[in-house]
């Protein structure tokens, strides 16, 4: 019975596809494809037309190694540290687990620049972790700096890279298999390591994949910490030797692309959910291993967001203390921050859902180039994206009217930040299984309903992670939007930016602690309260 | 199954509708401008419209200002205030709009009218790439000429002199060098905070190489590069290094430790001026250039004017803790006099190579970050 049904659906699933046109189902990937990877063709263009790449290869090996064994930790760190948070949140007993759920993904929503200042004001004279460490009898070191400090900082700053997609994931997994292991007698820890860590590699390896872009492409904190890698060549060069600068974001984006190439193809082949969830999985137990989760809780959090946000307190206080500085200049742009972030983020998965549906539903290289462009697109140092988006606004006759305009700026962090929504929005697609897609074909024959009613019921915790990325990437970004927008326009970070870098840090500190408590309404609101996990 | 969610659908209007509403309406000069600048080199109806004979709209003045907006938006409210011009400013890092403008003037889409460079380099290299119109000879002799272009393409309106912060604490007054050359002793082995890739630095080294020459300044790059050094990305970084006692000294810009007592006067740490006539003595300008193809000459000169009269200078001096640099303007109460025949100015016209080689003179000498 179940075979006569499978195969009838089969037909009938060949008859319902066949309404799609082939060349659509592959002209929309396509046409994706095309303007996400527009910088970097131009990057790669204008270093070609500079010509200068073998000549620069000798200043720019030694950062590239540097930028390589950064990245290799950072990301297989946070890969850790995300899939343990997410399971302790998600799956278990852990006391206060709704709190953790939203402290624990702060730690992604301040700049790194601002972020890594923070950490090291925190270890000096007066900040909190100098004060700690001396309470014990321990002397703070004196600098702070190199490999293991960028390493520390920025896997304190990007694991919920891997923990937002993870929770998504564990949100919609089926929890039959789990519970069955657990009664033939698996512990919890062989249960979750051969049972529930394969149904959550793809997710795994997304978001390690976007840690890892996060850190070849960031400069912020690694050049606060006096770590050498390619940013700063492309950073330091900009304006003397453009050729070499362009040389060295074309290694950072080739890199890039190379290692989104074997996270594609480490994959493997993904299988759709054999059948939805439909009930919430009994939590383990942590017993008296409460105690130590709960401390590695604090642990993540205490250096992603407490030390940070303390160093940024004492800096405010002093502003506000002295009435030097006020909320009523940070009112336009929160209003600003937080309406372009929500915005992008609706935009952006609205345009990979269509990527992410293709890669998972019916593979092809199409479809694969479509999501290794979107990926791209956060591959490229913040800067040059930027540029790169201004000079191709300013030299196409239909867009160059609207150059420094609301809707190229939200096309800026769409390209930019795409790639944060489609791990999550594969597995979103992923989460729809295919006997219900195939019951759905019997029962409702209209495409439409039948996408409201059954896919994106079953879609939405992935495809609200992936949003809820988008927006945090946004909420701080700064590059673009000091260039790209409007004239006249600010937001949170742009106003960060301006008071640190002048080092006005008690302005620096009240507009950061602006940005924590926005992201965290946003993300309590947006994101978290709608993608079920919260219930469980 | 789920439930359709309102809240959601009502969230995302209201984001929507506030942005619209920022927009448009917390800024309504900005909008003028951005049409009238978006018109680029075609007639804007608009503009026309709106008062002057069909020439370009001057009631506004666009800038693209690498120097903060906390630093100089209230002189520009003070400009509009006395002429009732309306300037509508673009901010950020002087490079980064030195290569925004680059990119745009290609384009033959120049948005702004004036650019505000906290570097003089960044200047020299728009000058370079043709980008910069001359500016006209009035307002060129507001300042001395050791301060402004050659060409007339640029015109310093404040600066900054290149000084040694120092640890009160960890550092004795008597220990402090006479000479900027004296960091290469080996008694400042890992005590110095530099920064290798901040425009002031490279701004520093480029004047250093104008009156030292090439080989002098190669052999202190690499004397201090064998003191190890400190890197930092930017001076306001090794202040607040310098009074974490993260390193003793550092090469920084003198009113970044003004502005770091202020916000923490417990700070111990202090400006260390070495004599006028020692390299590490130079001032760095910032400056202002009126961009080529901007159809508003004169309101760009009149603004550039603003800045240097007696007002805009002052400004300056009290507010910024800057040298003013017209003509006759006195220095700010808490800072030396400066004698500007003898403090060296950075001219990159006379150098071979320019800012590039200057770059690379760093990097071979082993500093980086």
């Amino acid at each position: 019975m179940p075979t006569v049904t499978t195969t009838g659906a089969a037909a009938m699933s060949g008859v319902w596809d066949r309404r799609i046109s082939p060349v659509a189902r592959h002209l929309v990937p396509i046409a994706i494809a095309v303007v996400f990877s527009g910088p970097a063709a131009f990057v790669l263009w204008r270093t070609f037309r500079l010509g200068a790449l073998s000549e620069s290869l000798d200043e720019i090996i030694d950062p590239l190694w540097r930028t390589i064994q950064l990245a290799v930790l950072v990301s297989a760190t946070a890969a850790v540290i995300g899939t343990g948070l997410a399971w302790l949140t998600t799956r278990t007993d852990l006391p206060g687990r709704r709190f953790w759920r939203v402290v624990l993904i702060l730690p992604l929503v301040l700049p790194s620049f601002v972020g890594a200042a923070a950490f090291i004001a925190g270890l000096a004279p007066g900040g909190i972790i100098h004060d700690a460490l001396e309470s014990i009898g321990i002397d703070a070191p004196r600098r702070f700096r190199g490999l293991g400090a960028a390493w520390l900082v920025l896997t304190a700053f990007t694991y919920p890279y891997v923990l937002l997609p993870v929770t998504a994931r564990f949100a919609n997994l089926p929890a039959n298999l789990d519970e069955s292991a657990r009664m033939l007698g698996l512990s919890s820890t062989a249960t979750f390591l051969r049972v529930t860590l394969p149904q959550l590699r793809p997710a795994i390896l997304g978001g390690s994949l976007l840690v890892f872009l996060y850190t070849v492409s960031d400069f912020g904190a690694v050049q606060l910490l006096g770590y050498d890698t390619l940013t700063r060549v492309v950073y330091a060069t900009r304006q003397t030797n453009r050729a070499l600068s362009f040389a060295a974001a074309s290694v950072v984006l080739i890199l890039a692309l190379a290692v989104v190439a074997l996270e594609r193809s480490q994959r493997g082949a993904a299988q759709p959910d054999r059948r939805a969830t439909v009930r919430p999985m009994r939590p383990i137990r942590l017993g008296w291993r409460a105690m130590p989760a709960l401390l590695a809780c604090t642990v993540v959090a205490g250096i992603g967001l407490v030390v940070p946000v303390a160093s940024l307190g004492t800096w405010a206080q002093r502003g506000l203390a002295e009435g030097r500085i006020g909320f009523g200049e940070l009112i336009d742009p929160t209003i600003s921050t937080a309406s372009v972030s929500v915005i992008a983020a609706v935009v952006a998965v609205g345009v990979v859902l269509p990527v992410a549906i293709a890669t998972t539903r019916r593979p092809s290289p199409s479809s694969q180039a479509a999501a290794v462009a979107v990926i791209g697109g956060f591959a490229i140092p913040g800067l040059v994206l930027a540029l790169a988006l201004a000079v191709l606004t300013l030299n196409t006759p239909a867009l160059s009217r609207w150059y420094q305009t609301l809707p190229v700026l939200i096309g800026a962090y769409v390209i930019h930040f795409g790639s944060q929504a489609l791990a999550s929005s594969e597995s979103a697609v992923r989460a729809v299984p295919a006997n219900l897609r195939e019951s759905g074909r019997l029962l409702e024959p209209r495409r439409g309903r039948r996408w409201f009613h059954v896919d994106l019921p079953l879609m939405r915790p992935g495809l609200v992670a992936g949003g809820g990325l988008v927006m945090l990437a946004t909420l701080k970004e700064l590059p673009a939007t000091l260039l790209l927008s409007p004239i006249g326009f600010s937001t949170l970070a742009t106003e960060i930016w301006a008071s640190y870098e002048e080092g006005f840090y008690a302005a620096t500190g009240l507009a950061s602690l602006v940005l924590i408590m926005l992201s965290a309404l946003l993300t309590w609101a947006l994101v978290l309260r709608r993608s079920d996990v919260i219930r469980s | 199954m789920s439930t359709p969610r309102p809240l959601a659908g009502a969230i995302a209007a209201l984001a929507a509708i506030s942005l619209v509403a920022t927009a448009c309406g917390s800024d309504d000069t900005s909008e003028d401008t951005s049409n009238d600048a978006n018109a680029g080199t075609t007639v804007d109806a608009g503009s026309a419209a709106s008062g002057s004979d069909a020439g370009p709209d001057v009631d506004s003045v666009t800038i693209y200002s690498g120097r903060n907006e906390d630093l100089i938006q209230p002189i520009l409210d003070q400009f509009t205030e006395a002429t009732g011009i309306d300037v509508n400013v673009k901010y950020g890092d002087s490079a980064d709009l030195a290569l925004l403008i680059d990119e745009e003037s290609a384009a033959d889409n120049v948005q702004a009218d004036v650019f505000l460079s906290q570097s003089p380099g960044s200047l020299g290299f728009l000058e370079q790439n043709e980008r910069l119109a001359t500016l006209p000879d009035e307002t060129l002799a507001l300042v001395d000429e050791s301060v402004r272009d050659d060409e007339g393409k640029w015109i310093g309106f404040s600066g900054r002199q290149r000084v040694l912060v120092y640890n009160t604490e960890l550092v004795d007054e008597s220990e402090l060098p006479t000479s900027v050359f004296d960091l290469t002793d080996p008694e400042w082995s890992g005590r110095i905070g530099v920064a290798p890739s901040n425009g002031s630095f490279q701004d520093f080294v480029t004047a250093m190489r104008a009156t030292e020459g090439d080989e002098v300044t190669m052999e202190w790059l690499e004397g201090l590069a064998a003191n190890d050094p400190v890197s930092y990305p930017k001076n306001s970084a090794i202040v607040a290094a310098v009074g974490r006692g993260e390193v003793d000294v550092g090469l920084v810009n003198h009113y970044y430790n003004y502005r770091a007592l202020e916000e923490d006067p417990t700070q111990p740490s202090a400006n260390h001026h070495f004599p006028n006539d020692d390299p590490g003595a130079v001032l760095i300008v910032t400056g202002a250039a009126i961009l080529d193809g901007t159809d508003r000459p004169s309101v760009a000169a009149q603004l550039i004017e603003f800045l240097l009269s007696p007002e805009g200078q002052q400004y300056f001096a009290a507010e910024t803790f800057e040298y003013p640099l017209a003509i006759g303007e006195p220095p700010p109460a808490n800072l030396p006099p400066l004698d500007f025949a003898a403090v060296g100015v950075v001219a990159f016209e006379d150098l071979a190579g320019g800012l590039e080689q200057t770059r690379q003179m760093i990097a071979d000498a082993g500093l980086q970050g």
